[in-house]
């Protein structure tokens, strides 16, 4: 089977992207807030609960929200 | 349609992400001395060469007997050393079967006695003993066209001249074999008549169209040449893209393709015999008189492209133009240079823009899968009337990070896309670090030299694995990160650095 067969046969289905491109920005805005809120909150109570139910949460808001955000402006990574 | 599949790689592992697998061309290398055997007589030759772009385009039939006693299938082309590499988008097709796709070519490394460099033409079937096959061979010559005079005025006509043989180089006898040449224009000052090649005049004029010959050749010796030069009027730019750097650029997290696109754009044709004249050149431009200088580029967009830039070596060039696509219409990047490009005058810029990925990437087994396929344009390139010659034209397609098993194809139609066979085109994978990148983005390589824009439309296919896990090493890379920050806080707060008695 050729290359150019598998992409026909493929017409069904496009790449859908997990977060449009009208979206980025308030994805990213939003879950980089949601991570410097938690992340202060962390940083006001220092414990391993809070490692747990805000440093985790905030990491990870971090994590996805900086990915977005970078899209948002213009630099696709 | 034929198709040509070339896998690069099978598996790519992360920890091997900067390994390359170059794929190398490689040419035959003849012993000193060597001759084509002379198994095939051309009993008919027809050459069209066309002058109307700033390259010679050659369109060869020709009838080809097996004149040997046995099955023959390795047919030989001749170009001398100096030109062989300036050949582009060689190809050969069975002119009355082209569906049936390009045949395999091998490129050869120069005889020493001769000079020569050949294509080996590798029929798809042994010919046999008196059968024939019309080929159709069709290629570019780049850089071949020189201006004369070489230096002209600013609003000057120029005037270019090409050379070559009445006679068709080739490795084997011809019977009859006749040269039409098309020209941009009538207006052609010079050009040679031949005396004793044939009855009647020669060459025979019709309009833009010369035609030297037909000659019976038959008792000419192969290699027998018969210098022919013409001078005609092309009072537009030699545009040469010395060096183009292409890059397509794939995001899944950005749901985007960026493409970037870096120009060495030189114009090859008369020089200037006095300084630039601003002024003149507002003048002429005013009347848009015919000019050999490049004074604006044209660029058609794919539908759906965006926020599209043009900068040079200064910065942001302020006088382009873009008209966005309506529909399933093309957008029109119009490009006007910084200056205008008059002959041997240089110009280096980069343009840019992006599309939505759902148009150009499919999931390819499923919703499901982790495999995914891509098809895009290989070359786009500006859309002149004169048209533009590639030197060297290097495409790199940008994969996300985490790609592996991939594999490319060029995909093939029922005409010339303008390139040479899959073989002779350079691929390599390697890495390329940039921003949020831990590993490093998977990187497909394809290198091309002398290409012409013939090969516009030129499309490819690339396929490559990309899983879940591959996907959220970004995010990944970046939560890990900011939580050690917070584990390594909160184990640094639990450190009792008070002063007290123990």
């Amino acid at each position: 089977m050729s290359l150019n067969e598998v992409w026909e046969a493929a017409s069904a289905t496009p790449f859908i992207p997990l977060i449009g491109k009208d979206s980025q920005f308030s994805v990213g805005f939003n879950l980089l807030l949601l991570a410097l809120v938690t992340a202060t909150l962390f940083v006001l109570n220092q414990s391993l609960l809070g490692i747990v139910s805000l440093g985790f949460p905030a990491a990870l808001a971090f994590g996805f929200g900086a990915v977005f955000m970078i899209c948002a402006v213009g630099v696709y990574v | 349609m034929r198709f040509f599949t070339a896998t690069v790689l099978g598996l790519l592992a992360p920890s091997l992400c900067a390994a390359t697998n170059i794929t190398t061309p490689s040419r035959l290398d003849l012993p000193s001395g060597f001759k084509p055997p002379q198994v095939f007589k051309n009993t008919n030759l027809v050459r069209n060469t066309n002058l109307e772009k700033s390259y010679v385009r050659e369109t060869i039939n020709v009838v080809v007997e097996n004149v040997d006693k046995q099955p023959q299938n390795d047919y030989y082309i001749p170009f001398p050393a100096e030109v062989f590499d300036r050949v582009g988008g060689f190809e050969v097709r069975d002119k009355k079967a082209p569906e049936k796709g390009r045949f395999d070519v091998d490129y050869t490394e120069a005889v020493s006695s001769d000079g020569n460099q050949y294509f080996v033409v590798h029929l798809p079937e042994p010919l046999d003993p008196k059968s024939q096959i019309t080929l159709g061979i069709s290629y570019s010559v780049l850089s071949s066209l020189s201006p004369l005079p070489a230096t002209i005025g600013q609003a000057d006509k120029q005037y270019l001249t090409y050379s070559f043989s009445a006679y068709m180089p080739s490795a084997y006898t011809t019977v009859t074999q006749k040269t039409k040449l098309k020209f941009p224009s009538t207006n052609v000052p010079d050009y040679t008549t031949t005396d004793g090649l044939k009855s009647g005049s020669d060459p025979e004029r019709k309009g833009v169209t010369y035609t030297y010959g037909p000659y019976d050749t038959a008792n000419v010796a192969p290699g027998t040449e018969h210098q022919i030069t013409v001078r005609y009027e092309f009072t537009k730019p030699v545009i040469t893209v010395n060096l183009l750097e292409r890059d397509l650029e794939v995001s899944h997290w950005g749901g985007n393709l960026a493409t970037e696109e870096r120009y060495w754009l030189r114009n090859n044709g008369s020089q200037l015999t006095k300084q630039f004249s601003r002024v003149e050149w507002t003048f002429s431009n005013y009347q848009q008189a015919p000019t050999s200088a490049v004074r604006e580029l044209t660029y058609p967009l794919l539908p759906g492209s965006v926020d599209p830039y043009f900068i040079d070596d200064i910065g942001n060039v302020s006088t382009s133009r873009y008209r966005p696509s309506v529909g399933r219409s093309a957008g029109s990047l119009e490009l006007k240079p910084r200056y205008p490009i008059f002959g041997g005058w240089n110009y280096s810029f980069r343009i840019g823009w992006n599309n939505d990925l759902a148009s150009f990437l499919r999931r390819a087994a499923g919703v499901d899968s982790d495999s995914y396929v891509l098809k895009a344009p290989l070359i786009e390139g500006p859309k002149m009337a004169e048209g533009i010659q590639y030197e060297r034209v290097i495409v790199r397609v940008v994969l996300p990070e985490g790609a592996h098993n991939v594999r490319f194809e060029i995909i093939e139609g029922t005409n010339s896309n303008g390139l040479p066979g899959v073989n002779h085109i350079h691929a390599h994978l390697s890495s390329l670090k940039t921003y949020m990148d831990t590993l490093g983005r998977t990187t497909l390589t394809l290198e091309v030299d002398s290409l012409t824009d013939e090969a516009r439309d030129s499309q490819f296919v690339v396929t490559y694995d990309h899983s879940m896990f591959d996907a959220l090493r970004k995010p990944f890379t970046i939560f890990v990160g900011l939580f050690t920050v917070f584990v390594a806080a909160w184990g640094i707060g639990k450190i009792d650095v008070s002063i007290k008695k123990r």
